[in-house]
C-alpha cells in the first residue's frame, strides 16, 4: 500500500498521475491519494482503466472521501482557482488492483476494504 | 410557441426532434436492459436487448430509434440507448463462475471492457438519462457517483430509478440517500410495476 501526499500530487497534471497509478495498480498495489478527484477526472479515470483492462489487468477498484459541499470548501476552491490558479480538491481517494482489493463498503462519510495477502510459496 | 421555439432551436444546432436521446445507464445487472425491453416491447412491440442473469450482457451501446412515449394527453419521440454497465474492472474469470467456457469468457470480458469505453464517451451525446439501481444493493459507488457527477455538470436531465421492488430485500429509501438531490421512483422492470408512472415523468421531467 502506498500514501501519496497532496504535496507529491498538486504540480502535476491528473494525466500524469493516471499514467503512474496505472503501472502501479497493475503490479497490485493499493495507492491512497491525498486528493479528491471531479466527476470528470473520475470519468476519465474509468475510461483509462477500460481502455487499459485485459486478461492479466482486469481493472481496478476505486473508492474515496469527496470534499463536503460547504460553503468553507466552496471558498477555498474559489481561491485555489481563481487567485493562485491551482486545482483544489480536498477528499482522499483509493484505488487498487480488482484482484487485491476485496470486500469494499462506501458511504459518503467512510470507507473500507480488505485487501488480500500474496500467497506464501 | 415554446414547441415552435425549440424546434428553431433544434434546426439550428442541426438536431432534430427524431435526434433526441435517453440512456439508460446504471450498474452492472441493475436491470438496464429489463427496462429497456419492458419500454421497447409496451411501444414497438420488439424487445431491444439480451438479458441473462451473466453481468455484462449487454457489451455494446443498444439503441432503439423513433420510440414514442406518451402521457397525461403529451408525447414525445426519442431514441432510447441501452447502455452496457459501467465499472472499473471486468475479469474474465467472473464469466467462468458462471459456467462459460475461458475462451469465451476472455472475448466476453474485452467486449465489455469495450463496451463500457463507449458507454462513457455517450455520456456527452446523450440528451436525458434514466440512471437505474437495483434497490436491493448500496448504490453509493464511486462508479455511481461519477455517472450522476457527469450528467449534472452538463444538466442533463435525471430520473432516477430504484429496481427491483418486487424483491424481498428491496430498499428504496438507499438510492434516495445516496442520491438526494434528484426525484427517485420506485420501479420493478421486470414486472412492469410503475411503468406508466415512468412515462409520465419521463414526459414532465425529461422533455
Amino acid at each position: 500500500m502506498e500514501f501519496f501526499s497532496r504535496a507529491k500530487l498538486q504540480d502535476r497534471s491528473f494525466e500524469e498521475k493516471m499514467e503512474e497509478i496505472m503501472d502501479k495498480v497493475r503490479e497490485s498495489a493499493v495507492l491512497v491519494l491525498e486528493e479528491g478527484w471531479s466527476a470528470e477526472q473520475k470519468r476519465k479515470f474509468i475510461q483509462k482503466t477500460m481502455e487499459e483492462a485485459g486478461e492479466e489487468f482486469p481493472g481496478v477498484e476505486f473508492m474515496g472521501l469527496d470534499p463536503s459541499d460547504n460553503r468553507l470548501e466552496r471558498a477555498k476552491s474559489f481561491v485555489f482557482d481563481t487567485v493562485l490558479g491551482q486545482d483544489y480538491r480536498s477528499g482522499l481517494t483509493i484505488v487498487g488492483n480488482s484482484r487485491v482489493m476485496e470486500k469494499m463498503k462506501e458511504e459518503k462519510h467512510s470507507i473500507s476494504f480488505l485487501a488480500k495477502l500474496e500467497d506464501d510459496e | 410557441m415554446i414547441g415552435r421555439l425549440k424546434k428553431i432551436l433544434s434546426n439550428i444546432f442541426g438536431k432534430t426532434e427524431d435526434d433526441m436521446s435517453i440512456g439508460i445507464y446504471g450498474p452492472p445487472n441493475a436491470g438496464k436492459s429489463t427496462l429497456a425491453n419492458q419500454i421497447s416491447q409496451d411501444l414497438t412491440g420488439e424487445e431491444m436487448s439480451n438479458v441473462s442473469e451473466v453481468p455484462h450482457e449487454t457489451r455494446d451501446v443498444e439503441k432503439k430509434e423513433k420510440v414514442e412515449i406518451e402521457a397525461d394527453g403529451r408525447s414525445i419521440q426519442m431514441n432510447l440507448l441501452d447502455m452496457p454497465g459501467i465499472t472499473t474492472n471486468v475479469d474474465f474469470k467472473d464469466f467462468k463462475e458462471h459456467g462459460i467456457e475461458e475462451d469465451d469468457a476472455k472475448g466476453r470480458a474485452k467486449e465489455a471492457t469495450k463496451g463500457i469505453v463507449e458507454a462513457v464517451k455517450y455520456l456527452d451525446d446523450v440528451d436525458a438519462c434514466l440512471v437505474i439501481f437495483d434497490s436491493t444493493e448500496d448504490p453509493y459507488t464511486q462508479v455511481n457517483v461519477t455517472i450522476i457527477g457527469n450528467l449534472e455538470a452538463k444538466d442533463i436531465p435525471i430520473l432516477v430509478l430504484a429496481n427491483k421492488t418486487d424483491l424481498e430485500d428491496s430498499d428504496p429509501e438507499r438510492v434516495r440517500d445516496a442520491f438526494p438531490q434528484h426525484p427517485v421512483l420506485e420501479i420493478s422492470a421486470k414486472e412492469g410495476e410503475n411503468i406508466d408512472k415512468l412515462y409520465q415523468e419521463i414526459v414532465e421531467r425529461l422533455n
